[in-house]
């Protein structure tokens, strides 16, 4: 069995399955695309990540960007471990960036190259004033479509992996790309780009639809690059391998 | 006593002698069905006070619900994953309790697996039972390969989580095939009556 590298320091996401693939969790500030299709779990995954952290005493924060945060969490899994008072206390902080983008008056539809750096800086000033050590911006195919160029889309996710990495803080970014698809991203770009990528997906075998995680890519350690089914239960997501016997891939 | 409850009885005191995290295949004639049933849950849920998670591609959890309560058997520490009732479009709202739990169909192994560590993560007991019941239904919507690779994985699994497993085989639907598959990640092998007797392999 492969050593666990001993260099990096880990944020173990406390995802049990999603650990043991990564051998002890993601490297420490890591920048990392959380990506698939819709109804694959990212969000829950994404959340629950952000809720070990904060139950781990490190300050988390949730940037939604298409779903209101009330709407959220009242959809949210009945995880028995989630504890609302980690709200409550602000350990566990849900901002909606449309609301950042109205204070910062960003209401054109397109952002330019100004505004990229604005935005930049006001998601790592909050991340700084709040002692961030866990943030997830779900999705950031949403903040791309307002970016429109992939020279934008790359300078904002560089500039923002590296404000959020010099803050120590390890970052999902939600990736949504269509069922169809092939690709790791939207755009092409997040993907490059990202410390990390996790993809998830649909897998329809014999007329069944599982619900699969797989680790592309992990800058900072080794990890399985094999398959795993998930499912999206009250103690949090479990992983089990996929079982090779009936893959239709 | 009818030989079948004979039968049973001596199932039983031989299970209750396997040392925890064990895996046992329990082979079992049609006629001894569900006694052996009643025997295995009586014993590990009630007498031993165990968490026991019932893995049912047989016959419904509901079906095997009402046998218990007719037989006036405790089941608030059996929990169902029903693998059968989804596909027989038999699944009512009544059955989604916090005793049973729905597996779409019995080819999805892994979600059956899923299912499984789930229930053993919720509970509280110290020792847990995982029956399933059978390997001859699952072998019905699954090919062996398949089969063999689930039952390593779930077994390895449950052994690492301190549970212990039983895997029923009924005898007259089963192959040398299958008892092959069983007894490769099965710890002893336990027969009800039938004119060779009882045998145990470790």
């Amino acid at each position: 069995m492969p050593q666990k590298s001993a260099e990096r320091e880990r944020c173990a996401t406390g995802v049990e399955g999603l650990d043991t693939i990564l051998y002890g969790g993601i490297p420490r500030s890591n920048t990392i695309l959380l990506t698939g299709s819709c109804g694959t779990g990212k969000t829950s995954l994404a959340l629950e990540f952000l809720i070990h952290g904060a139950m781990k005493d490190e300050n988390s924060l949730f940037v939604s960007v298409t779903e209101n945060s009330e709407k959220l969490l009242a959809n949210i899994i009945p995880y028995r471990f989630f504890d609302k008072s980690l709200v409550k206390s602000g350990m566990l902080v849900f901002l909606d960036l449309p609301v950042m983008y109205e204070r910062l008056g960003m209401t054109k539809s397109e952002l330019g190259t100004e505004e990229v750096d604005l935005l930049v800086a006001a998601i790592s000033d909050l991340a700084e004033e709040l002692g961030t050590k866990r943030l997830v911006i779900d999705s950031i195919t949403s903040v791309c479509y307002k970016l429109k160029t992939s020279e934008k889309i790359r300078d904002f996710i560089l500039k923002l992996g590296k404000a959020l990495s010099d803050l120590n803080c390890t970052s999902i970014l939600v990736g949504e790309v269509p069922a169809s698809s092939n690709a790791y991203s939207a755009f092409g770009v997040e993907e490059a780009i990202s410390d990390g990528i996790i993809l998830m997906a649909n897998m329809e075998r014999r007329g069944d639809l599982l619900r699969t995680l797989q680790v592309i890519k992990m800058r900072g350690t080794m990890h399985s690059r094999a398959k795993y089914v998930l499912d999206l239960t009250p103690m949090g997501v479990l992983l089990v391998p996929l079982l090779k016997g009936g893959s239709t891939a | 006593m009818n030989p079948e409850q004979a039968s049973a009885q001596g199932i039983a005191q031989e299970l209750s002698e396997m040392p925890p995290a064990s895996a046992t295949s329990l082979q079992l004639s049609v006629d001894d069905y569900l006694e052996v049933i009643r025997g295995v849950l009586d014993l590990y849920a009630n007498k031993k006070e165990m968490d026991t998670i019932y893995v049912t591609a047989t016959i419904s959890s509901e079906a095997i619900r009402r046998v218990l309560d007719a037989l006036d058997i405790d089941t608030s520490r059996i929990y169902f994953v029903d693998c059968i009732s989804h596909i027989m479009m038999g699944a009512t709202s009544a059955q989604l309790d916090e005793h049973t739990t729905l597996v779409e169909s019995p080819t999805m192994l892994e979600n059956l697996m899923l299912k499984v560590e789930y229930l053993i993560k919720r509970s509280e007991s110290k020792d847990k039972l995982v029956v399933i019941d059978s390997i001859n239904s699952l072998a019905i919507h699954n090919s062996n390969w398949i089969l063999s690779e689930f039952l390593h994985i779930l077994v390895s699994g449950l052994r690492s989580m301190e549970a212990s497993t039983i895997i029923f085989s009924v005898e007259e639907h089963s192959t040398p095939e299958i008892n092959n598959l069983v007894n490769l990640v099965c710890d002893h092998v336990l027969r009800t009556s039938n004119k060779e007797g009882k045998d145990e392999v470790h």
